[in-house]
């Protein structure tokens, strides 16, 4: 803990955390195998879907496509009380659809709608609010990375996964809209001047969705209809948003090499963690470690929906200082045989993940270390305090504890759906 | 000298990410074919998973010491941030130390595991039977690439540090800024490059 917060790399911290713990156990003989365990792991064809996930999402960040979605959703939807925010939701659920990341998610809508805020008088905190919580629904639409690593880290299907990730991903758009509504009906003039649309233009607009879309239906698409496996499915879509982008005439080989080396940046990023997690996680199977905590909340009696809303609470804490992949990879492999000890046949592992995948979009926007936050400060070339961004995200925090609470109540809004097509 | 090594490491190390990211992409293609003949065709190319995983693996490890010189290692800096230069200068000196000690182990292991498969010339339980050494070969060189530039970036800030140039110490092994780390996510994208379409 106390080299986590002196900042030491978080990989380094977790390989020397196994080295120590495997040293007192077993006097350092699984160390001596760590070579062997991570080779296995790194040739697997599950993970290769992490690499192959950024990497279509760094293409169709540069393909082109933003502007023309962002002005086709404004046709759709800014009728709406609270006008292009709406549109900006739209926007970050739909670029969510073919983005696993939640900082392309903002920063791209961001990018696109950061100008009306003036020219349309709108009320800037909440507006740049809509933005930072919109781009957080990048991870928990699909295709998602953290539900991918969340996937490897538990042995959770990552199909159904995915699958139970769009109705909570749908639901909490509909609450952020309705928040932005709320705060307009309220107070009007926050809304800004509205855009005239008319239903030819929204026609005529109508083809600008589709690249995205056709790319989601195909990725999503393919591993439900039981044709391919996630690492396929993101192999196509990569090939994909190669032909989406040289049909935009963005295709050339500068966007392709700053594409190679966003993703394999991010890739090696993620994946130095990983390694050293997967490498604790066997060291802490061995020395049942694990089984020592279960029976010590199973001492406590407590309640199983009283653990989960403690679990709930502790997140939304260590939301506030960490970043989430480093959050998600040091908890997960201890809070995770918690949730499954309750033995609530609702509270499955496909159910934690999006619950949890929930709590990291909430820590991507609250301060005072909330990536999103800094994300969609980082794109005001007006400049302003950061604290506008911050408070005008605290509706939309509102809106997932509200999220979050009906996943509780009623886990089946994740479940039913990969229910219905698994078993 | 340092600040000549370090630029050419930098350089270096950003085309062996181009070539492997551009694996990656070609393995993107070949197991987009190997689905579509599945579908289609009826006929399975046997082995796109198996190569591109190894494509994965080596890949991984070659980008490792681009990231490194990225400052792209995932660090908790919510007490680092409030740090006065200097203290904050120390500790990026122990993180790197330490990462190293990790890697110091990560890398003879791996090196091991190659030079056994090489030794017993031991093949995978596919139908290619793949010599393990050789997908190891590129594995393993990029934790032996990432070990040297980690030892070499550890100098360079051990120098750096005992000089009190804390600048320097935070441009080779500071966490970046959050204005830096949105400009490495996102490459300052144009995405105003639609005009076309802004009457929409």
């Amino acid at each position: 803990m106390i080299l986590v917060l002196a900042a030491v790399p978080v990989a380094a911290v977790l390989g020397i955390l196994s080295f120590v713990l495997d040293e007192i156990a077993m006097d350092g003989r699984l160390t001596l195998g760590i070579g062997e365990i991570i080779w296995d792991k790194s040739k697997e064809f599950i993970l290769v879907a992490v690499p192959m996930f950024i990497l279509l999402g760094e293409l169709m960040l540069r393909a082109g496509i933003a502007r023309r979605m962002y002005g086709a959703v404004i046709q759709w939807l800014s009728w709406l009380p609270g006008g292009l925010m709406h549109a900006n939701i739209g926007s970050c659920t739909i670029f969510a659809a073919s983005s696993g990341s939640s900082v392309a998610t903002a920063a791209t809508v961001g990018t696109v709608a950061y100008p009306e805020i003036e020219q349309r008088k709108y009320n800037e905190r909440l507006f740049l609010g809509s933005l930072a919580a919109g781009g957080t629904l990048g991870i928990l639409v699909p295709p998602s990375i953290n539900l991918i690593i969340y996937g490897l880290l538990t042995d959770t299907s990552v199909p159904e996964l995915y699958l139970a990730g769009i109705f909570p991903g749908l639901i909490l758009a509909g609450l952020f809209m309705t928040v932005i509504a709320g705060a307009c009906l309220y107070k009007k003039s926050w809304g800004g001047v509205p855009v005239r649309t008319n239903w030819g233009d929204r026609i005529r607009t109508l083809p600008h969705l589709l690249p995205p879309i056709v790319l989601f239906t195909a990725v999503v698409g393919s591993i439900y209809a039981g044709v391919a496996t996630p690492t396929e499915a993101a192999s196509i879509g990569v090939v994909m948003a190669l032909v989406i982008a040289a049909y935009f005439k963005s295709l050339n080989v500068k966007m392709l090499l700053e594409a190679f080396e966003g993703t394999m940046r991010t890739t090696a990023m993620i994946m130095l963690i990983v390694f050293a997690a997967i490498f604790l996680n066997f060291v802490l199977g061995f020395m049942g470690i694990t089984q020592a905590m279960l029976n010590f909340i199973a001492e406590l009696g407590i309640s199983p929906v009283e653990t989960v809303l403690l679990i709930v609470v502790f997140y939304l804490l260590l939301g506030m200082f960490m970043e989430t992949l480093s959050m998600m990879l040091t908890t997960v492999p201890v809070v995770f045989p918690i949730v499954m000890s309750l033995n609530v046949p609702e509270f499955s592992d496909v159910w934690f993940g999006i619950l949890i995948t929930i709590l990291m979009e909430a820590a991507l926007i609250t301060p005072p270390i909330g990536v999103n936050l800094y994300v969609v400060h980082g794109i005001r070339d007006r400049g302003g305090k950061f604290n506008d961004v911050a408070i005008g995200s605290i509706p939309f925090v509102v809106a997932m504890l509200a999220m979050i609470l009906i996943l509780i109540a009623a886990p089946e809004v994740a479940t039913w759906l990969p229910t219905l097509v698994y078993h | 000298m340092f600040a000549a090594i370090h630029a050419r490491l930098e350089v270096f190390s950003k085309y062996l990410v181009w070539i492997g990211g551009a694996s990656l992409m070609i393995a993107a293609i070949i197991v987009t074919f190997d689905v579509l003949s599945r579908k289609f065709l009826g006929v399975t190319m046997s082995g796109s998973d198996e190569i591109s995983g190894y494509v994965f693996a080596g890949s991984t490890t070659w980008a490792y010491s681009y990231c490194l010189l990225h400052r792209s290692n995932v660090r908790i800096d919510a007490i680092y941030n409030l740090l006065p230069r200097p203290v904050a200068a120390v500790l990026d000196v122990i993180g790197l130390s330490l990462l190293l000690y990790y890697m110091w182990f990560m890398t003879k292991t791996g090196v091991l595991a190659f030079l056994e498969s090489w030794e017993l010339n031991s093949v995978s339980i596919t139908t290619l039977e793949t010599p393990q050494w050789i997908p190891q070969l590129f594995w393993a060189s990029g934790l032996v690439m990432f070990f040297f530039t980690l030892i070499f970036v550890t100098l360079y800030a051990l120098v750096a540090l005992l000089q009190r140039n804390w600048d320097l110490v935070g441009r080779i092994a500071g966490v970046p800024s959050i204005e830096e780390v949105v400009e490495e996510e996102t490459h300052g994208v144009d995405v105003m490059e639609d005009s076309r379409a802004r009457g929409a």
